[in-house]
């Protein structure tokens, strides 16, 4: 009757529900809005036996302040993002990446943690059984090769989730339930350069919180190339954070989405503390973005567009955060 | 696996057995009968069928029924009162908002929801309010004039 | 006593359908309650192959299964042409691309029917594969058609005066390139049919999604191998068309097909990608383009050259490529014209018709290599367009009359509102204007199959209720031709609006009519329109004139009544006059035709009929751009244009239509493209085909023009097609003025922005170190 592959829908009230869960059926999948997920298996990617509803674990759904910053349930939705007071008026920029994903309908379902987990995404993936079949599947989905890179041996399927990298600048942690207890581990470690396995999180574990520090007087923002003004993936997403002293970089950071298998913390952005952000600092961040970010063939555009437009927006973004500082 | 699941549509309660694997939309249009709900792509891409779940936009073709247990859902059959056009209806009527009337159910349960939140929205917040519906019809012109109409009308 | 009433012609009238579709009481193909088997399509996973064998065994094993059929159930072949019937529903001995379909199943539902098609199994034998017209067009290329040397399906060479003359007596010659992606309707309602076989008395009625009931029901007969009388067509709301279903389409046969096997009622809903699969958009095409012009910018001679990429079948190709130069005529006076076009297979998804038919890509290179050419001249856009205005009544080079001629006033129009001599050239960097000037054709003069019937039938029904029932064959897409008919029936006949009510596109009950396409309803179906409704009133008239003991030419109509003219007293409602009139007979049906008079029927050369029309409607616009030279992203702040589609039956609709198809050129030049990876769509989805959304599409301020036509109902045009055309020169028009970038190949999407804009910094550091070297 359903479009949808036959599977058994497992509400979960707890951790050890999950467990439960993943005992009784080894393939299943954790569900919080579904808009990735659903999307997916309605175009036969995966069949899992059962899906896991998370949305129903303690504090998913909280947004509460703490002394030294604020915490976020996995379950929040993007649509609260945007709303919230308290993310309004501390983390303007999550609020505005959020603001960015898909279109309305998208974001009341749509959740933080979901979008920190989304499948990476591939023009050889994203399409339907018919249609990978015919292409004799792929290497993240039920094949031996990938299209994008057939020499090579690894998945470059494209991390095309909007909130990470603002929350990389933010210098966010996540909090990890498992079999053995809960850990918080920094953003940045919850990523793998794999298009196939890109998220670093055990068997066991479930993404429960976000915990995004205060730092005084940091700046942040997050500009998205994207061909249309909505429903699209970024082509590529810069988040930039910034703080200045007497015309002096302090803090920068730089994150990006849709260039690789992860969303990628810029590297070596500390060469240019205690400099100003004038021309040759610009270039300077032309140049690490641009040797950084490693786009490949996996979307209409071509590759050397992303990375070009990564680079030029992590240029304007530095520029009009560093002039408001 | 299936649920029995008990929800409000359009204002009336019903109860039905449901499997888990169901769509929203495939419950709105093939269990309950109500088929304005649109389907035009492969899953979450055109937003034709925009329902209401508790107030909030929602995409019909990407939220399992069974999911929807205790909620309200409100489908473009049950907007405005049995037998009269609402101020959104009858202005994408009059203004031409409408042409093929594909999308229309979907882009009116969107506006639906903006004018419930923002009784008089400028421009942007139409634009932004709809961004995830697409129309290929109209380009989109009558309906943001549409919208504007029920808006002053309502006002 | 009631006064005079408000005409109906020139109302702002609602659609007449509209409340049905705001209220999601409006029933499309897919919602049509029946208990129905569930049809699919198993698709060919290859490009180009032989077929040596299908085995089904195993599907129709399968519990649940009613029926499953494959090529072998219909040898006939179907086609929109008659001279060009190449597609099998089901393919037969060769597979032409990826997503053919080879076989369909019934089954009790989705999941028997997909379990199904899994048990299929293909036996090929692969061949070479072609995905570019260069490649099909080489030498040692296999034949897609073997009875196709070249893989060419049409060659055609014309020229209208001396071009090498008009050439040689030039001030400045200037050629250039230009390439197009293919591009699709992205209509938002799926394919879908719902067949219902009555198999006690061999009947089939079929509801389908198209544009042309008459069309299918056709090849529905053809295929079927079954007369005509047992098959009923009938059309529900359909969610959009723009030239996707102007055709009989593969499923549309195959859910006939599946009906007939499983003896009952099948349903057959495509995916999105099977939308795009289905395909028959605009062909992605070559075109090397010259022009010839004197100091003062008047045109010597034009020649072009065009190629096409038509994919796997013909579909309508013959007539893409003829009218690929016909549109070079009807819009400026060009004393010389040359016309090379190619249309050629390839292992593609068929190429068809889409909105503006023929015209849109010629037209850019055509008013592209115009601004390029005024430019060097230093001459205003619109003024070297003014100087090559044509003077009417004319008959143009290939044979076409052209009776009204708006386009002088819809350059003055646009000129004015856009404000072009106060801010062209005053605008802050990465901002432009452009303008450009289209035209299209309202209606194929000639129909497709020469029956000798009328070219457009309607009939009018009064009965005793005082309601007239206007019948039509016409498709309504949502383009609003039922509303047309309604305004013409009441405003003939005088009546209120609300004594209508239209019932269309049913075989049972319309006559006959060719479809919805080359803009030919408001026009032909119109004009048949106004035959009935004046036939109808003279019957009334009649009938009043005996009542009222007086001459029918005595009889004045006030509102709805009827009285004689200088009498005193009421006079008959209309309700009396109507009893009159059925007096004497009974319930009175009224027909109305029209046909294209043969003068108006195109040119004596081969290919002549192809572009023939009775009325070109005419539009320019100007659109202002910004450029982020950061991204590369194009945005377009407003577009001003001015259409002349004669008398705007409804201004309303008008603006609606010439809005969608100005926004529709939008998405063509900045965006759309199909594409292709080894013959797998990369775009079959609404992901992976941007259409543009709310957020990005511009304000699009209509003026109408109404340059009356004396062969259009009360002098109207076409008013859904013409002004697509023309956005896509404007922008690239527009584009040059804000960067100085001349882009030749669409769309225009960031990445080629930023290629083009890379490749001049480069030309121009080149050049800089010759100079200095020098």
């Amino acid at each position: 009757m359903s479009e949808l592959p036959s599977f058994e829908l497992i509400r979960a009230a707890s951790v050890s529900d999950v467990a439960a869960a993943r005992r009784g059926h080894l393939d299943c999948r954790l569900l919080a809005g579904g808009t990735d997920l659903i999307a997916n298996l309605r175009r036969g990617i995966g069949g899992p036996t059962a899906l896991v509803d998370i949305t129903g674990l303690p504090g998913m759904r909280d947004i509460a302040a703490e002394p030294d910053g604020i915490r976020i349930g996995a379950g929040v939705t993007l649509a609260r993002l945007i709303e919230d007071p308290l993310i309004r008026c501390r983390f303007p920029a999550l609020a505005d990446a959020a603001a960015t994903v898909a279109g309305p309908a998208h974001r009341t379902s749509a959740t933080i943690g979901g979008n920190l987990c989304l499948d990476t995404r591939c023009v050889f993936y994203n399409e339907s059984e018919w249609w990978r079949k015919s292409n004799e599947f792929c290497l993240k989905h039920r094949g031996t090769v990938c299209h994008v890179a057939p020499t090579g041996n690894r998945c470059h399927a494209a991390y095309s989730g909007d909130i990470a990298p603002v929350l990389l600048v933010l210098g966010a942690s996540v909090e990890l339930a498992g079999d053995g207890g809960t850990r918080w581990i920094a953003l940045d470690e919850l990523f793998r350069e794999d298009g196939a396995a890109h998220l670093a999180l055990g068997a066991d574990e479930v993404l429960l919180s976000v915990r995004l520090p205060v730092e005084p007087g940091l700046l942040a923002g997050y500009e998205k190339a994207r061909f249309r003004g909505a429903i699209d993936f970024p082509l590529a997403g810069v988040a930039v954070s910034l703080r200045q002293a007497d015309g002096m970089l302090t803090v920068l950071r730089i994150a990006l989405t849709g260039t690789n298998s992860r969303p990628l913390l810029v590297s070596d952005c500390e060469a240019l503390i205690g400099r100003p952000l004038d021309a040759s600092a610009l270039r300077q961040i032309d140049r690490l973005v641009q040797k950084q970010a490693a786009p490949m063939r996996t979307t209409i555009i071509p590759a050397h567009y992303r990375r070009r437009v990564a680079s030029a927006l992590a240029c304007r973004l530095a520029a009009r955060l560093f002039a408001e500082a | 696996m299936s649920l029995i699941l008990s929800l409000t549509l359009n204002g009336r309660p019903r109860t039905d057995l449901v499997p888990d694997n169901l769509l929203l939309i495939e419950y709105v249009r093939d269990v309950a009968g109500l088929p304005g709900t649109k389907r035009g792509c492969d899953g979450g891409e055109c937003g034709a069928c925009t329902v209401l779940i508790d107030g909030e936009p929602r995409h019909a073709c990407l939220t399992l029924a069974a999911r929807c247990d205790g909620q309200h859902v409100e489908t473009i059959e049950g907007i405005g009162s049995p037998g009269r056009l609402s101020p959104l209806q009858r202005a994408f009527h009059e203004k031409l908002g409408t042409q093929c009337g594909f999308c229309t159910p979907g882009m009116i349960m969107a506006a639906e929801a903006l004018l419930r939140r923002t009784p008089s929205p400028d421009e942007a917040q139409i634009r932004a309010a709809l961004a995830g519906n697409l129309c290929r019809c109209t380009g989109y012109i009558k309906i943001i004039e549409s919208v504007q109409a029920a808006a002053e009308n309502a006002s | 006593m009631t006064g005079q009433r408000e005409p109906a012609v020139g109302r702002r009238l609602p659609l007449i359908d509209g409340i049905e579709k705001v209220s999601g009481r409006a029933i499309y193909t897919a919602d049509l309650p029946a208990h129905a088997l569930v049809g699919r399509i198993l698709r060919s996973p290859y490009s180009h192959a032989e077929l040596l064998g299908v085995e089904t065994d195993a599907a129709r094993a399968l519990p649940g299964v009613i029926a499953v059929i494959t090529g072998a159930d219909c040898d006939k072949t179907f086609g929109v042409l008659p001279i060009t019937m190449d597609e099998y529903p089901l393919a037969r001995e060769r597979l032409r691309y990826r997503g053919e379909p080879v076989a369909a199943v019934a089954a009790v539902d989705e999941e028997t029917a997909e379990r199904a098609l899994a048990l299929i199994q293909l036996k090929v034998r692969e061949l070479p594969a072609y995905y570019s017209a260069a490649a099909a067009r080489a030498p040692d290329a296999v034949r897609l058609h073997d009875k196709r040397a070249g893989n060419v399906l049409r060659e055609v060479h014309d020229e209208f005066g001396d071009t090498a003359a008009g050439f040689a007596c030039a001030d400045l010659v200037r050629e250039a390139r230009f390439r197009y992606a293919e591009v699709a309707h992205g209509q938002i309602e799926p394919h879908a049919a719902l067949a219902e076989y009555d198999a006690e008395r061999e009947r089939l009625t079929l509801h389908s999604v198209t544009q042309v009931p008459y069309y299918v029901h056709l090849m529905l007969a053809h295929c079927l191998d079954i007369e005509e009388s047992r098959i009923r067509v009938v059309k529900p709301f359909i969610g959009g068309g723009f030239g996707a279903r102007v055709e009989p389409l593969n499923f549309e046969i195959i859910a006939a097909l599946l009906a007939r096997a499983a003896r009952g009622t099948v349903r057959l809903n495509l995916s999105r990608e099977e939308t795009f699969l289905t395909h028959r958009g605009r062909p992605e095409t070559g075109i090397h383009l010259k022009l010839g012009m004197t100091r003062d910018g008047r045109l010597t001679a034009a020649a072009c050259d065009t190629v096409q990429r038509g994919g796997a079948y013909s579909s309508y190709g013959i007539v893409t490529i003829l009218y690929g130069g016909a549109l070079l005529h009807g819009i400026y006076d060009i004393p010389a014209v040359k016309y090379d076009g190619c249309r050629v297979f390839t292992n593609t998804p068929p190429c068809g018709a889409m909105r503006g038919h023929g015209s849109v890509d010629a037209r850019h290179a055509f008013e592209s290599l115009l601004d390029t050419m005024a430019a060097e001249l230093g001459l205003d856009p619109f003024a070297v367009r003014r100087a090559n205005l044509l003077t009417t009544p004319t008959k143009t080079a290939n044979g076409i009359v052209v009776n009204s001629y708006g386009l002088p006033e819809c350059l003055d129009r646009v000129q004015n509102a856009s404000g072009w001599r106060q801010r062209k050239g005053r605008l802050p960097p990465g901002r432009g204007l452009g303008m450009a000037c289209s035209h299209y054709v309202s209606g194929a003069a000639s129909p497709i199959h020469r029956t000798g019937e009328p070219h457009a039938v309607v009939e009018l029904r009064l009965d005793f209720d005082g309601g007239i029932t206007i019948l039509s064959g016409a498709a309504d897409i949502g383009q609003g031709s039922s509303t047309v008919l309604v305004q013409t029936v009441a405003e003939i006949v005088g009546v209120d609006l609300g004594r209508l009510r239209v019932i269309s596109a049913d075989s049972a009950v319309t006559p006959k009519d060719n479809g919805s396409y080359s803009s030919r309803v408001t026009f032909m179906v119109g004009n048949a329109a106004i035959d009935a409704a004046e036939k109808l009133r003279d019957l009334l008239l009649a009938a009043a004139a005996r009542r009222l003991a007086s001459r029918a030419d005595l009889i004045e109509r006030v509102g709805e009544r009827f009285r004689v003219s200088g009498a005193e007293g009421p006079g008959l409602t209309f309700r009396e006059v109507a009893a009159a009139a059925l007096a004497e007979g009974g319930s009175i049906t009224v027909k109305g035709t029209f046909t294209v008079p043969i003068e108006y029927q195109g040119g004596k050369h081969r290919g002549g009929a192809v572009g023939a029309t009775m009325a070109f409607s005419y539009a320019a616009q100007v659109v202002e751009v910004e450029i982020d030279p950061d991204t590369g992203m194009v945005r377009v702040e407003k577009v001003w244009v001015a259409h002349d589609c004669g008398r705007a039956i409804n201004p309303l609709a008008v603006e609606g239509q010439v809005q969608g198809s100005v926004w529709m050129g939008m998405a063509q030049a900045l965006g759309e493209e199909t594409r292709y990876e080894d013959g797998l769509p990369l775009h079959a989805s609404l992901l992976g085909y941007p259409i543009p959304t709310i957020v990005e599409s511009p304000p699009i301020e209509v003026h109408i023009v109404e340059c009356l036509d004396p062969n259009g109902p009360f002098g109207a045009k076409e008013a859904s097609e013409g002004s697509l055309a023309g956005f896509l020169p404007a922008v690239t028009n527009a584009v040059a003025d804000a960067i100085g970038l001349r882009m030749t190949e669409l769309p225009i999407t960031p990445d080629r922005i930023l290629e083009a804009l890379a490749r001049k910094r480069r030309e121009r550091r080149i050049a800089a170190a010759r100079e200095t070297v020098a």
